[in-house]
């Protein structure tokens, strides 16, 4: 009968022992967290890599997932608005919540009273800084910080695996920047303004956006403004996160010639982009190319 | 008395507003959002009133305020106003973490969860018309009633499932059925003054990264129907409450293989099983004798809505339930009718510019009648704006 108890107990309050349960909201985070807690963490995620992290449908799926996890990690700067839903639906008392964006260096962030007139503008500033490998840096101290705080016993471990995880980054990083040198100043036009981060980084020369605000469909007389703007600019090439619909640009393209670029901003967001590595390679490799 | 509530209502919020600001204990405004609906119709149909005239409807809004009341509970109120006149919709807290077993509790006015298309607000669906068992079963507004309802995660591991048990005033079973007009002096109270019981047994399955589908089995039961006068008048061969079950199954399946192409089909059946009255073989006299008599009737709907690119939808639904749309209540009228039936088509297409804060519906429906009541076609054109802050999607 004690065992019976025992047994109701561990179910309804979904208690388990040893490794630590994480959920991060999107693959990328999911990648980071299993660098650093590799055996002494399961980890899953909510959000698709080849899903747009803005819209998620709440679905009970994940109030399950959440309902198990000790720790979720967010992206934060009101990425996942539907973060609060599927949390009040896990009723996981015991989840802490981690944001990721807590010591970024936060950029666009609105110095003046919102509205949605100027599109789907974030109050705490743009949230797409995952895209700029010195903010993945900030964010992996973030989580190796949290699994220690969670598992203290094992911060050795952590450790070691986060300092082996960030020399290679490290590297990666040397490597990404050598290829984006040749990219340093060249114009270039993104699909949604995700990318401040990444070109504030590279260096890139931001002409302008196929949406005419964020989150707002182009329309054609947006479309018309920057056909122009490519023609006036010399910009070469328009990069868009591979979930979007790609009907505009290639309308822009037929019309001036220029590249359109469809990349994979979640791992797992394409074949073959299997970590944060493959991501980043396969965005470098093909914007350092074409522009 | 529903503008009485409003205002009262409203000088609540002032006062809270003020004393927020003059104590200055906290900051965190409630979350306030405005949804707005004007639509246009025409009829068309044999004997229908405006026939091909352009119907143009007052506009109808609806003030939803909801957020966290502290850390364990949050609370909403949602305040309509339609054809001249406020209403408390929804007015409900809920206690969402904290409590044993994990489970949650709501208590308050709002929508019930008999069926998941039930629990999402009208502005929120794809098409126009509610599905007609809804209307003939809990009314024009719905199963919307007052209660508590008491939620349960149960322990499957597999795929999520949810145990809802809830316990209701029950004027959305009885709105249907106020006394008959012919026959007040003999049966005064339809009302059911009994509790009503409800429950909802709902599972949701992964079937691929791109598909889902959810399913419940519903349950009411109580009663629908009292009258001390039943036997007191010497005419009915009743019981003093007059009882009902419902069974409800539902279904909700969904193949979003991208963000802007989405297939979804759902669907919701009722069956009723109730006692009700009928006009006794033996009646002679100027009087009718009305015996106790039991009835089971069915209605359902199941529709098909397919988005196509960001911005559009089209959609097709059928409906059938016993009774007759548009009767007016008695005691073989609506829910307590088994000789009539109604079917309805209905087709939409809907345009959604910038996400969910504007929709433009076209939507045309075409009745039914199983008596001699001719069918009619409805044609409405609806637009619907969102001011304030969304909330995310649920499945």
């Amino acid at each position: 009968m004690k065992r019976f108890s025992v047994f109701i107990f561990l179910i309804f309050t979904g208690i388990s022992f040893g490794k630590i349960n994480v959920v991060t909201t999107t693959t990328i985070i999911y990648d980071l967290v299993k660098n650093i807690g590799k055996d002494e963490v399961n980890v899953d995620y909510l959000c698709r890599g080849n899903q747009d992290p803005h819209f998620l449908e709440v679905m009970p799926s994940y109030m399950l997932k959440l309902r198990k996890a000790d720790l979720v990690f967010k992206n934060g700067l009101d990425l996942e608005k539907w973060l609060p839903q599927l949390i009040d639906g896990s009723r996981n008392t015991d989840l802490k919540e981690i944001d990721l964006s807590t010591d970024i260096e936060k950029l666009e962030v609105p110095t003046k009273r919102l509205n949605a007139s100027y599109g789907d503008i974030h109050p705490y500033g743009n949230p797409h800084y995952y895209l700029a490998p010195n903010q993945v840096k900030i964010m992996l101290q973030e989580i190796l910080n949290s699994l220690i705080n969670a598992e203290p016993e094992k911060a050795d471990y952590f450790t070691k695996n986060y300092q082996d995880y960030l020399n290679k980054f490290e590297a990666k990083m040397l490597v990404w920047k050598q290829k984006m040198q040749a990219a340093s100043n060249k114009p270039i036009i993104f699909f949604h303004a995700s990318w401040i981060y990444f070109a504030t980084e590279y260096n890139l020369d931001i002409k302008g956006y196929v949406e005419p605000k964020p989150g707002i469909p182009p329309s054609p007389s947006h479309n018309a403004k920057t056909i122009a703007l490519i023609k006036n600019t010399g910009v070469k090439l328009i990069v868009m996160e591979n979930f979007y619909d790609d009907s505009a640009p290639n309308q822009i393209a037929n019309i001036t010639g220029v590249k359109v670029l469809k990349v994979p901003v979640g791992v797992f967001g394409m074949e073959g982009i299997n970590s944060y590595f493959d991501m980043m390679d396969f965005i470098i490799d093909n914007i350092s190319k074409y522009i | 008395m529903k503008i009485n509530v409003f205002i009262l209502f409203a000088f609540l919020v002032f006062i809270y507003s003020g004393f927020n600001q003059i104590f200055g204990q906290s900051n965190i405004n409630p979350n306030i959002s405005l949804i707005g609906t004007f639509d246009t119709q025409t009829f068309l149909g044999k004997n229908v009133p405006d026939k091909g005239k352009l119907v143009i409807n007052s506009p109808s809004l609806e003030l939803f305020i909801d957020d966290y009341l502290n850390p364990y509970s949050l609370a909403a109120a949602d305040i309509s106003f339609e054809d001249g006149n406020f209403d408390m919709e929804e007015l409900y807290a809920s206690i969402v973490r904290g409590l044993p077993l994990d489970a949650q509790i709501k208590a308050g006015k709002y929508l019930v969860g008999f069926g998941k298309l039930n629990q999402v607000h009208t502005h929120a669906w794809q098409f126009v018309h509610r599905p007609l068992f809804h209307q003939i079963y809990f009314g024009a507004d719905g199963f919307n009633d007052i209660g508590f309802n008491f939620s349960f995660i149960l322990p499957t591991e597999s795929f999520y499932s949810q145990l809802d048990l809830g316990i209701f005033k029950g004027d959305a079973i009885s709105k249907t059925e106020v006394s008959d007009p012919d026959n007040t002096d003999m049966v005064n109270d339809w009302r059911g003054t009994n509790p009503i019981f409800v429950g909802r047994l709902g599972a949701f399955f992964t079937l691929s990264d791109y598909t889902n589908l959810e399913a419940g089995l519903n349950t009411s039961y109580g009663v629908h129907a009292k009258s001390d006068n039943f036997n007191s008048v010497g005419v009915i061969n009743a019981d003093q409450t007059l009882k009902y079950f419902y069974g409800g199954v539902d279904f909700k399946y969904k193949y979003r293989p991208d963000q802007y192409t989405a297939l979804t089909i759902q669907g919701g059946a009722l069956w009723n099983h109730r006692n009700t009255l009928r006009i006794s073989a033996t009646t002679s006299g100027p009087l009718p004798r009305l015996d106790q008599h039991r009835i089971n009737t069915f209605g359902g709907y199941l529709y098909i809505d397919y988005q196509f690119q960001k911005q559009y939808t089209i959609g097709g639904k059928y409906d059938y339930t016993d009774g007759i749309i548009g009767d007016a209540p008695g005691y073989d009228k609506l829910s307590n009718d088994d000789k009539n039936h109604t079917q309805a088509l209905e087709m939409w297409i809907g345009y959604y510019p910038v996400e969910e804060t504007l929709a433009i519906k076209l939507d045309v429906q075409q009745l039914f009648f199983s008596n001699d009541k001719n069918s009619q076609t409805s044609i409405t054109l609806d637009m619907i704006f969102s001011l304030g802050p969304h909330k995310a999607h649920p499945f």
